[in-house]
């Protein structure tokens, strides 16, 4: 722990919102985030959340020596736009091409390996993806997935009562 | 014997920009030699159409998540000079003290998580964890001071919310400065440790030569990442930032979506070599120390020093860091309420990202709303350089094994830390 580190006491469980604000449904982990910490952040004093963007390194510090970290995240799964899927870190493997070239390359699961290598990890790790139907400039969800926004809050809701 | 050679780097997803490399050659003749870069087209500058004046600031704090200080300080520059805004002294020291958090974490992350691993021969930092644990997690407590420092002055790990216009919408408390202050100096020692790694394997970075145009900011006072007008190596006057679209002079090339930049010759370079190439005389003491750990002097156009100009840097950042922290100290905190009135009018910003000089212009109506933009971002100047450096590298290679070929370019890109594939992040993955 840091001198100036702002958490005294990190809380045990973080929730952790990934993607672009710019790119429509690229955000949707954010805005998720956002909602919850808006609406129902008082019912959950153990938990934080935290609205990464597109910062993905920073993953690898907010979760560090948690018990549970929640991430939710736009994900290209092979599914139909909209879909919502929970799953763990072991049940996929990245196929996402990376040269390597620059840091602006975000992979979350070798973050996630880096975290485990370093002995960092949460024992719990559960990723929510969420499949786009829109990814260009623009502020705002497509309407698919605009219309489900509520029960994908309502699920990762969910996991934090567990 | 004449060597044939067919490289092609090419890595394209569907929904991301990066960088290819191709080069082909046969029997010794090169046929191709060839920077792309299908980067998305830019949308920025369409997004403000409209907003108000006051949110400029949060949108492009989006556009990347690991230069949103820089991009945010580049706006908030652009637009207090089009509507005549001054800052207070405090509000400078804290906003150049937020930057260095990000310059930190930035320089850090490069040198640690992408230039290591070439210079320790292996494909990323993950196997380094296993090989050179005390060195990764060397990196890491340095990278992790720079998160923390972000969090402390921005008001948040990334995408800051404390910068203003006018001001700063929260301030960090005397005590919180002084445990800054001492998480820096107590990270120190790592940066030399870092260093010293990074000097024994430094025989390693190749020894490629090509007189460049370097291009930073330049200030009187210090080595500048925020204040100062346009400065370039070719020449001896300086240019305000006002003028920058005289220096970027973007064109564009049939090779690459991005557009390219050139000022006084085909092409020029920004970011840490030239900052240090423009402003070396300006580093304090234990950063110069380092630049003498490496012999590195002004005048350097070896690319890959670039690498090494950074690990400089991050020890220069860190000493003027505490240098402000006693002044703001010593000054005392006040809190500020900034209320910045509208007018109409054309202002332009200018902010050394990690990764070189960044451009902001903006015009807003009398209301505040903003009428355009236009962003100019360093790894697009840079684009037309690294073109440049191939096709002189190249030729000096052509006859050795083509993998050796291949490393030494993607090294070379590597070395301008450039910011691609910035726009979206998202997973792509399959179940098994």
């Amino acid at each position: 722990m840091l001198n100036s580190s702002k958490a005294v006491t990190p809380k045990s469980t973080i929730v952790v919102g990934l993607g672009n604000t710019l790119m429509c449904d690229e955000a949707v982990g954010v805005k998720l985030v956002q909602a919850l910490e808006t609406t129902v952040a008082r019912n959950f004093p153990a938990v934080e959340f935290a609205d990464y963007g597109t910062a993905g390194m920073r993953v690898l510090h907010g979760i560090a020596n948690r018990q549970k970290a929640v991430i939710v995240d736009c994900a290209l799964m092979n599914t139909p736009p909209g879909t919502i899927r929970r799953f763990m870190p072991d049940d996929v493997r990245s196929i996402k091409g990376m040269p390597g070239f620059s840091l602006h390359e975000g992979d979350l699961l070798s973050i996630l390996e880096i975290s485990e290598q370093l002995g960092e990890r949460p024992p719990e790790i559960v990723i929510f993806g969420i499949e786009p139907a829109t990814v260009a400039p623009g502020e705002e969800l497509s309407q698919k997935l605009a219309a489900k926004f509520n029960s994908y809050l309502e699920m990762v809701r969910q996991e934090l009562q567990e | 014997m004449p060597n044939s050679v067919d490289i092609n780097v090419h890595h394209i997803t569907r929904v991301e920009g990066h960088g290819n490399i191709r080069v082909r050659a046969t029997d010794g003749t090169i046929e191709q030699v060839e920077w792309q870069v299908p980067e998305a087209p830019r949308f920025f500058e369409a997004m403000v159409r409209g907003r108000d004046f006051q949110d400029i600031q949060t949108i492009v704090s989006r556009i990347c998540g690991i230069c949103s200080v820089t991009h945010s300080l580049a706006s908030l520059k652009a637009v207090e000079d089009a509507m005549g805004i001054t800052v207070s002294d405090q509000t400078d020291k804290l906003r150049i003290l937020a930057h260095y958090g990000e310059q930190i974490e930035s320089h850090s992350l490069h040198v640690g998580y992408l230039v290591a691993p070439d210079l320790l021969g292996v494909k990323s930092v993950v196997p380094l964890i296993e090989s050179h644990p005390d060195v990764v997690k060397t990196i890491i407590r340095v990278h992790r001071l720079g998160n923390d420092w972000m969090e402390l002055i921005g008001g948040r790990r990334t995408h800051p919310v404390s910068l203003r216009v006018g001001g700063m919408g929260m301030i960090p408390s005397e005590r919180e400065l002084m445990a800054l202050k001492k998480d820096i100096q107590e990270r120190i020692p790592d940066v030399k440790t870092i260093a010293e790694v990074v000097l024994s394997l430094a025989d390693k970075l190749p020894d490629f030569n090509r007189d460049t145009e370097y291009i930073a900011l330049t200030d009187p006072d210090y080595y500048t990442f925020y204040h100062g007008d346009i400065a370039s190596t070719d020449v001896a006057d300086t240019q305000p930032v006002g003028n920058f679209e005289s220096v970027v002079n973007e064109y564009v090339v049939d090779q690459s979506t991005a557009k390219w930049a050139k000022w006084h010759r085909d092409s020029y370079a920004v970011g840490a070599l030239a900052r240090f190439n423009i402003n070396g005389d300006q580093l304090l003491p234990l950063a110069r120390k380092t630049a003498d750990m490496f012999g590195l002097e002004k005048g350097c156009c070896n690319p890959y020093m670039n690498n090494v100009a950074q690990l400089v840097e991050i020890v220069q950042v860190m000493e003027h860091s505490i240098q402000l922290i006693d002044e703001l100290l010593e000054a005392g905190l006040e809190n500020e309420f900034a209320n910045p009135k509208p007018r109409a009018g054309n202002g332009a910003g200018a902010v050394e990202a990690p990764r070189g000089i960044l451009f902001h212009r903006y015009e807003f109506d009398d209301n505040g709303k903003c009428l355009g933009g236009n962003i100019s971002i360093p790894t697009n100047q840079n684009h037309g350089n690294i073109q440049k450096d191939f096709e002189s590298l190249v030729p000096q290679m052509i006859e050795r094994p083509q993998d050796e070929i291949r490393m030494a370019l993607e090294m070379l890109v590597r070395a301008y830390d450039p910011c691609i594939s910035c726009s979206t992040h998202m997973l792509n993955v399959e179940f098994v």
